[in-house]
């Protein structure tokens, strides 16, 4: 039943990203085993000897009284990620066959991903960027943190063309802490390029998650007669027969995601493919699964 | 099939409309806008290949649409057997001419006997209808299939008076085989007058499934014809002198001849003159009438000739012997020069017929102004009341008033009779140029058609008149009312603003005095001076305004009183149709004789020319004849597909507007997504 309302179509008639947000997770969280990325922050997880430059609040000083060695007391609290959602705005972004155009459905993606992080008490963040960063919230766990970080989402709008090196250049600066960063984007680049300007990000010791969001058209575009197809982004027109659509086109972006997925994977960063046609919560479901299963 | 304006075909070059719109016009490369170029090749496409027709069914309507427009203009016809062509029915109309011109020689028999024959042909199945022609259409029998009947409507045919028009024949014919069916036949016998044909030969085409066999009973050569043209009589004489009579007469195809030209009056010859017609010539003939006894004279001038149309060998003419009018001229004592000079012109011009009888202003208590033609007020102040009473009762019961206005009538507010304020006088100088001249005048009216507008005369005293309701038919150049009509009950007032003197002006003195005052009383006294000379099938008024409802009493040239007594007492006009003397005794009293004539165009005897002859048989539009598979000729008639083509036309057209809003509908919703997406 649940189902029914998480069709992108439906998610886009719901008004506010919270509201959204919640659907998705919920349904998510009502379907799914906690995740243990995202457990809960009160829980005891470990004892690590104390080392120089340790905080002492933490040291448990009863262990202490009993052995003669400091220890520090570790939650689940403390192991918590910081995540930070890198999402493109850029024009091309814009495009939907449906009801729901890509950056709508980024949109509810970075959304979801904000609430889930703020229901686990993770800190989550987030830069909006095309080709230079348009907003940046920093990563955190204080009060009204979901609230600043639906209304950054909210306030997205497509802009210009898609430039990873920039952004990602400016997001190492902000990034101290480890932690796992989310890139949505279409990723209309090179998959080495787009892998290259990423790679940095993992060497840092993050986690890097790409979600690739493509449209159905297109991954199988539907022409009856020629066209002047114009690039949203550079404004370029070109004349395309259906002819080529059908035969020749396919082969293209399935090499271009299959590029992207296997760099990735060299990369050592996560790969997943969205298509907006496709109910977010049974994507995120099958994301996670996976996840679950490579771990 | 064919086409009768195969020109209009050439609009089918604008099929290619459709096929622009349909195959060109729809290959709009509207920008798609997408993510990225980024996958995609540039490859264009043939233009064949990618160019393919939409819309099909609406196409093909709209080229249907175009094809089915350029071939209803362009009139497609087949040929048909002519309804009479196959089955042997047909319609026959016997035509016979009985104009005037049918006279001569016995030729009205010869048609007759001709026309018998023709029925004798007759079939069961034919129809067939007589009828008889000149400038009109006399249907003697109905359509009827009776070869008897049709023969005793033939023998009853009688000689008119009327003149031939060959027109009047192809009208009948043309409404005729528009109504039937059937091939029309029309047999026309007559002596084939070339005068009758009318000025476009055109005229006298007919309908394909009519055609025309023509039996001419003339001998075909150009018959020699001495006839008398026209008479010139005065219709009405009023002085026991010599009456000046003017005949012309002329001869077609004829040589030089001397011939005896007689005036008759009542039967007896009074005079007879030898004149030289020169060859196709004319002639006039001056008479000299001796003192004609008083009531109505018959008269008529004739010519000696052995021609072969006898009829036309004399002309009649009336003439009314009677005593002239009198006109009562009223004045002051001491004003004679107006009396002097209106008398003067009116006696100066032709016999007029009236007479003046001049009166002072106080001479006119005990008149009664009923015995008179009419009244003139010349100038005068203050008449009596009874006679002013008696003169009004006279103008409301029809009589009419001539009033001149000068110095002695502008002494009082209001003109007499005619009841209109008199609102200033104006004098001026005779040594300086400060005088009136007539700026506009109303030269259409009979009182003043022949004063040439009173050029030259110069007013010097002129009264000026409110006119009201009155018609002023002359200004001067202030625009003051020289001249003003009105109608007062029956009767009607004419008012001059000025004299008859040649004091207040020098009108007498100038030529436009005596035409005004002979048109003016022969207007007021209600002379007609019209010639009462007809030609046959003229027409007459029989009742005036005045007397409707009242009978009038006809005879004919033979005595016989034409009209019934409904007739005579309520139609209005009657037609002259035969020649003669035509008596008229109307409802006032006036006893009238009118000399009726044929027309002289009838005289000409020059027959048609033979090839012109040929030509008019062959009229008949589109009409084909073609040999039948037996060897008989078959005639075919084209009929028209245009009202089939003009169907169509509508139905494609309906249909094309309820697909063409369909798809339309389809487009807009078709852009609406694009536009959403």
């Amino acid at each position: 039943m649940l189902q029914r309302f998480l069709d992108p179509s439906v998610l886009g008639s719901i008004s506010g990203l919270e509201l959204v947000a919640r659907t998705v997770v919920d349904g998510f969280i009502a379907g799914m085993h906690r995740s243990p990325d995202f457990g809960f922050s009160q829980e005891f997880a470990e004892y690590r000897a104390y080392s120089e430059g340790d905080d002492l609040r933490h040291v448990d000083w009863n262990v202490y009284a009993r052995t003669e060695r400091a220890y520090l007391k570790r939650y689940r609290g403390e192991t918590n990620t910081q995540i930070t959602i890198l999402l493109d705005v850029s024009a091309s972004m814009k495009y939907g066959s449906q009801s729901v155009n890509k950056m709508d459905y980024a949109r509810f993606l970075a959304a979801a991903i904000c609430y889930m992080s703020n229901q686990q008490r993770d800190a989550a963040g987030i830069i909006v960027f095309d080709d230079e960063v348009k907003n940046y919230v920093q990563p955190s766990t204080r009060q009204g943190q979901l609230a600043r970080l639906l209304h950054a989402i909210e306030k997205a709008e497509p802009g210009r063309r898609t430039n990873f090196e920039k952004p990602l250049l400016h997001c190492l600066q902000f990034l101290h802490r480890r932690g796992i960063i989310v890139l949505i984007s279409d990723f209309y680049e090179d998959p080495e390029k787009v892998i290259k300007a990423v790679e940095p990000l993992r060497f840092h010791g993050n986690e890097v998650i790409l979600f690739h969001i493509l449209d159905p058209q297109e991954l199988r575009p539907k022409l009856n007669d020629p066209v002047l197809v114009l690039d949203m982004e550079t404004d370029d027109a070109m004349e395309v027969t259906p002819d080529y659509v059908r035969h020749e086109y396919g082969s293209k972006i399935d090499a271009h995601v299959s590029a992207m997925s296997d760099r990735a994977q060299r990369a050592g960063l996560d790969y997943y493919l969205l298509n907006t046609g496709r109910p977010l919560d049974d994507a995120l479901r099958e994301y996670l699964t996976i996840r679950q299963g490579r771990r | 099939m064919g086409f009768l304006a195969p020109w209009f075909l050439g609009g089918l070059f604008v099929i290619g409309l459709p096929v622009f719109l349909h195959l060109l016009q729809q290959h709009r490369s509207v920008p798609l806008p997408f993510s990225s170029l980024m996958f995609f090749e540039k490859r264009t496409q043939s233009s064949v290949k990618h160019r393919r027709l939409k819309y099909l069914l609406l196409f093909a309507m709209r080229v249907a649409l175009i094809a089915l427009l350029a071939l209803a203009f362009a009139n497609p016809f087949v040929n048909r057997a002519a309804a009479g062509g196959t089955d042997g029915r047909k319609f026959i109309l016997i035509a016979v001419d009985n104009s005037f011109s049918m006279r001569a020689d016995d030729h009205l028999n010869q048609a007759k006997q001709q026309a018998a024959s023709v029925l004798s042909s007759f079939g069961g199945a034919d129809v067939g209808q007589v009828i008889t022609f000149d400038a009109q259409i006399s249907q003697l029998t109905q359509p009827v299939n009776s070869a008897a009947e049709l023969r005793t409507a033939v023998q009853s045919i009688k000689q008119g008076d009327g003149r031939s028009a060959y027109t009047t024949i192809a009208q009948y014919v043309k409404s005729l085989a528009q109504s039937t069916p059937r091939g029309v036949e029309v047999h026309i016998f007559s002596d084939m007058q070339n005068s009758s044909l009318p000025p476009a030969f055109a005229e006298l085409s007919v309908p394909g499934n009519a055609r025309y066999i023509l039996h001419s009973v003339s001998s075909g050569n150009a018959e020699p014809n001495w006839f008398v043209e026209s008479v010139n009589a005065p219709r009405s004489v009023y002085q026991a002198k010599k009456t000046r009579i003017l005949a012309v007469v002329a001869g077609t195809n004829t040589e030089e001849t001397v011939a005896d030209v007689s005036m008759v009056l009542n039967g007896k010859t009074l005079e007879t003159k030898k004149v030289k017609l020169a060859p196709n010539g004319r002639a006039t003939v001056e008479f000299f009438l001796p003192d004609a006894a008083y009531g109505l004279n018959r008269g008529e001038i004739r010519i000696a000739s052995h021609d072969k149309l006898p009829g036309d060998d004399h002309m009649y003419f009336s003439l009314d012997r009677k005593e002239p009018g009198r006109i009562l001229f009223v004045h002051e004592g001491r004003q004679r020069w107006g009396a002097f000079y209106y008398r003067a012109a009116l006696n100066s011009g032709a016999d007029a017929g009236l007479n003046t009888d001049d009166v002072t202003v106080d001479q006119t208590s005990g008149l009664s102004p009923e015995k008179y033609s009419f009244v003139v007020l010349s100038d005068v102040g203050t008449i009596p009341a009874t006679f002013e009473q008696a003169l009004q009762r006279y103008v409301q019961g029809g009589g009419s008033v001539l009033i001149a206005l000068g110095p002695v009538a502008a002494i009082h507010p209001r003109v007499p009779v005619f009841d209109a304020a008199i609102t200033e006088t104006r004098y001026s100088d005779r040594s300086g140029d400060r005088f009136q001249t007539a700026a506009s005048v109303d030269a259409g009216h009979p009182a003043l058609s022949r004063t040439n507008g009173f050029e030259g005369v110069k007013f010097y005293q002129t009264v000026k008149v409110d006119p009201g309701q009155a018609r002023v038919l002359a200004r001067l150049t202030d625009r003051t009312p020289l001249i003003l009509e009105k109608k007062i009950g029956e009767g009607r007032a004419l008012v001059f603003t000025s004299t008859f003197d040649n004091i207040s002006n020098d009108l007498p003195l100038h030529a436009s005095f005596v035409p005004f005052v002979e048109q003016s009383a022969s207007y007021l006294s209600g002379i007609d001076q019209t010639a009462a000379d007809f030609a046959v099938d003229s027409y007459v008024d029989l009742h005036s305004a005045k007397d409707q409802g009242a009978a009038v009493e006809v005879v004919d040239p033979d005595g016989k009183r034409p009209l019934s007594l409904r007739e005579a007492a309520s139609a209005q006009t009657l037609k002259l149709s035969r020649e003669g003397f035509w008596e008229l005794r109307r409802a006032n009293g006036r006893h009238e004789l009118l000399a009726v004539h044929a027309d002289r165009r009838e005289s000409d005897l020059t027959p048609v020319p033979k090839g012109t002859l040929e030509l008019w048989e062959n009229l008949g539009q589109g009409q084909q004849k073609t040999n039948g598979p037996n060897g008989a000729v078959e005639q075919k008639q084209p009929v028209s597909l245009w009202w089939y083509f003009v169907l169509a036309l509508l139905i494609v057209s309906l249909a094309e507007s309820l697909f063409g809003s369909r798809y339309l509908v389809v487009e807009k919703q078709a852009m609406v997504r694009k536009e959403a997406a």
